[in-house]
């Protein structure tokens, strides 16, 4: 019996321990980034936030609440001389009251998610996005930007091959002058439209401050990711779906730069960029910026 | 639904069984009783643990001090996995991280639940000789035995272990030239496709078993709830391991014979191997880990002197989620790049699959209270299990959020969450069941103070090492990168993946008293009595370990399998196969 006691002291302990974890979890946010989350940097990013607290506090809440019932049931009706046990096969009303309320809570946080993932973050993007290409490869990305005309032009994931890596449509004169870069340099404010193909196998497109992940698959097309990043800073991208012996390293910095800083950043890449008739659109091969 | 088939031979059968003596080589090897393939089950699947347990150090070493050589051993491992310092490289980590996973899943935790409980269980449970199909039984072990050692050769090749992860996504997995190791990848198919034989020849021969050969008065609706589990669990198999299979051999010939199934650079479909792949995978998910809630459950009932509360409730959850389980595998997709409406509807039915994991949990709760509990070793596992559990489901909601999803979708919180599951889930429950069952199987105890031991070591160093893996995740580490370090917004977490490896090491260790004890109690225990827990279930009823042929006399049934501490009764609790004594006031729920 005593060994019991001390055992329950020491679950109690551990239990303990997690919740003051749980604890320093909001005294020591962001400053180390030990525990928590990495600052949200883009618009949507708030709501997907919002969302997790909410979560948070909803599971923690339950979390708390049954261990708490747990325990004290553990620790009253441990077997004790000449207490019996209750004799009961359970309780039909009981029952029906933890079916209908666990439910009712799903189907309202599927709704509140649900509503999130289509009006928020997978609405049309705005007309003025910034258009970008993005190609994954073992192992690493390339980024595509408009040109002069401002236009990414039409993309078929069926065109991807090693000389156009980004699947543009050979009879679209819209691709011409587009230009391509190693680092995804992007202004702050303006929403940023992404097109995602892959060349070989399935790659990730996973910003942890950006709140976004998504699958780059070769074959397909992706084009309905758009954020809107908020904060002037480098990120970095890191691709998350293991794609073979490089896959630990793969990976691209991100600039976020103000409107200006873009402009000119752009307007020198786009002059660089002679458009020949009859050439190869863009290649793999690129100049390493700066 | 109350007919019931008393099998007519077991009479004659256990009489027999004194007159001939089986050879050695029927008797260990070749063995058609279910209660020896059980323990060469036990005993495969708990030497495969080691193994996948080695696999996962590896992996916490490499993510604590990734560059520094393996003390001792480095230099001795093979070229695909070390360098020539004898430090873990990267191909090499992502062939660990593929094989812990794999052997943990198809080697340990479902034939540790579903072939050594389901074998040894279901006939003794419901008062049956044997399995219906004795043949099938012993097949089925050898062909998981074959299994792993196919999949495990696989280190000894040049180009070693697979390293497209245990999900083998294609087309990775479906060109030796983007996976680096096509022999391996070849043999992990091989090995999946054979190993989901052995599995469908278990679940044929136990839901037959459970239809057929109940013996009379044992109505469905008193079969003990592990039985129901594994009866639910077998269907679930049957259904959803030829679908991996069939997607393994595809599989296998996009690797070595030039179809194009899944690559899409020849015209093939990559979404439709991780269709294809979860199909199988979410139903394996329940697979994982409804027969250790129907263990759990049974212990919670013995050692609370308590009929289970809702046994009717915890039948029809469990039948829920194996209907449920089926329509919900698309919450692995949710940023695969498939339709993202098919998105929505998936988190529809996942929200959904929540509701009878809540409800097990409140009837477990209901189970412990007004209880007499006896804390015994196995009985600490299973409380446990309901804990962590606890703490694995609602680090699901989070997931099942398609929002929240984006942002943690493939990071640690996954990992955490994963092991949440099956391991303070399943393998608690597994460690209980094997402290519970021991007697049973061996005729011996084993030791009830290193179980203790065992069981708050691990208890300890388990949440040590997987609770902060959440915080890992939502700072945004992915899962299966050899080197966090190599990210600008890892490195602050990097102290955290210290303090989780050196836990992890502490998880290691302490699962050897665990080793030490099962081995030690195995020669040196004290005798088991027939019915150490004093429990109502026919297994209890015969010797440890029963003979040959189990039952000398069928036995009938008159109760349900959970009735203790019936009022008006001087023991508390009454076997399934005693009518109740005049004085007894039984109720039927
Ligand atoms: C001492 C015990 C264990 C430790 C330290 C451990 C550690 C780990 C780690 C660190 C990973 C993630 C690798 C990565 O993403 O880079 C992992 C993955 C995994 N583990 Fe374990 N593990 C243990 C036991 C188990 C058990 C008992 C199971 C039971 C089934 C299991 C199943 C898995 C699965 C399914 C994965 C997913 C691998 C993936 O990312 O595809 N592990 N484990
Ligand atoms: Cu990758
Ligand atoms: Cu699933």
């Amino acid at each position: 019996m005593s060994f019991w006691r001390s055992t329950f002291a020491r679950c109690g302990l551990v239990l303990a321990v997690f919740l003051a974890g749980l604890g320093t979890c909001w005294a020591d946010p962001r400053t180390s980034n030990l525990w928590w989350m990495p600052e949200n940097a883009v618009q949507g990013g708030v709501y997907i936030d919002q969302l997790i607290y909410f979560i948070l506090f909803l599971t923690g809440g339950v979390f708390v609440i049954t261990q708490i019932v747990y325990i004290f049931f553990i620790v009253k009706y441990r077997a004790r001389k000449g207490v019996p046990a209750t004799y009961t096969h359970g309780n039909n009303r009981l029952e029906i009251i933890w079916t209908a309320i666990p439910t009712a809570i799903f189907i309202g946080l599927w709704g509140y998610s649900n509503h999130l993932w289509w009006d928020v973050l997978h609405s049309t993007p705005p007309a003025n996005s910034l258009q970008v290409g993005v190609a994954a490869y073992q192992f690493g990305f390339s980024f595509q930007y408009p040109g002069a005309d401002g236009k990414l032009g039409k993309a078929e994931a069926s065109f991807v091959s090693n000389d156009n890596m980004f699947g543009n449509d050979p009879s679209d004169p819209d691709a011409k002058d587009n230009f391509s870069s190693s680092v995804l340099e992007i202004p702050v404010n303006r929403p940023v439209h992404i097109r995602l193909d892959s060349k070989d196998v399935i790659h990730g497109f996973y910003i942890p401050q950006f709140r976004i992940y998504q699958d780059i698959v070769p074959g397909r097309m992706i084009d309905w990711v758009w954020f809107t990043p908020t904060k002037i800073g480098k990120f970095q991208l890191a691709c998350s779906q293991l794609c073979g012996s490089g896959h630990y390293n793969m990976k691209a910095d991100i600039e976020v730069v103000s409107e200006a800083d873009f402009e000119k950043w752009y307007q020198e890449k786009a002059k660089a960029v002679q458009p020949q008739p009859g050439a190869k659109l863009t290649s793999v091969t690129e100049t390493k910026d700066q | 639904m109350s007919q019931t088939i008393a099998h007519s031979g077991p009479e004659a059968h256990a009489a027999s069984a004194h007159h001939h003596e089986l050879s050695f080589f029927h008797k260990y090897i070749w063995s058609e009783d279910h209660k020896t393939i059980a323990i060469q089950y036990l005993f495969a699947s708990l030497f495969f643990l080691c193994i996948g347990g080695l696999l996962a150090m590896g992996v916490r070493y490499q993510l604590a001090f990734s560059g520094s050589p393996i003390p001792l051993i480095g230099t001795l491992l093979p070229k695909w996995l070390v360098t020539d310092a004898g430090a873990i490289q990267p191909q090499g980590y992502n062939g660990l991280v593929t094989m812990h996973a794999t052997v943990m899943v198809f080697l340990v935790v479902m034939p540790l639940l579903v072939a050594v409980f389901g074998n040894f269980l279901i006939p003794l449970k419901i008062g049956a000789p044997d399995m219906a199909f004795p043949f099938f039984n012993a097949l089925s072990f050898w062909l998981f035995f074959a299994s792993g050692i196919i999949l495990l050769s696989s280190f000894f090749v040049p180009t070693g272990f697979p390293a497209a992860g245990w999900t083998s996504y294609a087309p990775l997995s479906a060109n030796g030239a983007y996976n680096g190791s096509q022999a391996g990848q070849s043999l992990w198919c091989v090995g999946i496709f054979v190993n989901g034989l052995a599995s469908i020849a278990g679940a044929v021969n136990y839901i037959t078993t459970i239809i057929n050969m109940r013996a009379p008065g044992m109505k469905m609706f008193r079969l003990p709830l592990p039985v129901w589990a594994l009866f639910i669990t077998a269907i679930l198999l049957l259904l959803a391991v030829p679908v991996l299979s069939a997607a393994a051999a595809m599989l296998f010939f996009d690797l070595n014979f030039g179809t194009s199934f899944f690559e899409a650079n020849r015209y093939g479909q990559p979404l439709m191997w991780q269709h294809l792949f979860w199909f199988f995978g979410h139903p394996e998910v329940y697979i994982l880990i409804l027969p250790a809630m129907g263990l759990v459950s049974e212990m919670l009932a013995v050692f609370s002197r308590k009929p289970i509360f809702g046994y009717k409730a915890m039948v029809y959850a469990m039948a829920a989620i194996g209907v449920l389980g089926f329509i919900v595998w698309g919450h692995h997709m949710f940023v695969s790049g498939m339709n993202l409406m098919l998105s929505s509807a998936f988190s529809f039915s996942t929200m959904l699959i929540a509701v009878p994991s809540a409800i097990k949990t409140f009837n477990w709760l209901g189970t412990v209270w007004g209880g007499s509990i006896r804390f015994t070793t196995a009985m600490c596992f299973a409380l446990a299990f309901v804990s962590m559990f606890v703490i694995g489901g609602l680090s699901g909601i989070y997931m099942a959020s398609t929002p929240v999803d984006l942002f943690i979708h493939h990071t640690y919180f996954i990992v955490a969450q994963i092991h949440y599951v099956l391991f303070g889930g399943s393998l608690f429950g597994i460690f209980g069941a094997i402290y519970f069952w021991y007697p049973k199987m061996f005729g011996h105890m084993m030791n009830e103070f290193w179980g203790k031991v065992h069981f708050v070591l691990s208890f300890m160093f388990f949440n040590l090492t997987f609770f902060p893996m959440h915080n890992l995740g939502l700072n945004g580490m992915p899962r299966r990168i050899a080197d966090p370090n190599l990210y600008d917004f890892l490195k602050s977490s990097q102290p955290l993946n210290i303090f989780v490896s050196l836990s992890a090491f502490g998880l290691g260790l302490s699962t050897i008293i665990f080793f030490v004890n099962f081995i030690y109690s195995m020669f040196k225990g004290p005798k088991a009595p027939r019915n150490p827990w004093n429990s109502t279930t026919l297994e209890w009823t015969l010797p440890s370990p029963p003979g040959h042929g189990n039952f000398p006399v069928t036995p009938t049934v008159y109760n349900g399998p959970y009735e203790y501490s019936v009022p008006g009764m001087d023991q508390d609790f009454l076997p399934q196969n005693q009518p109740a004594p005049e004085t007894a006031r039984v109720t039927v729920h």
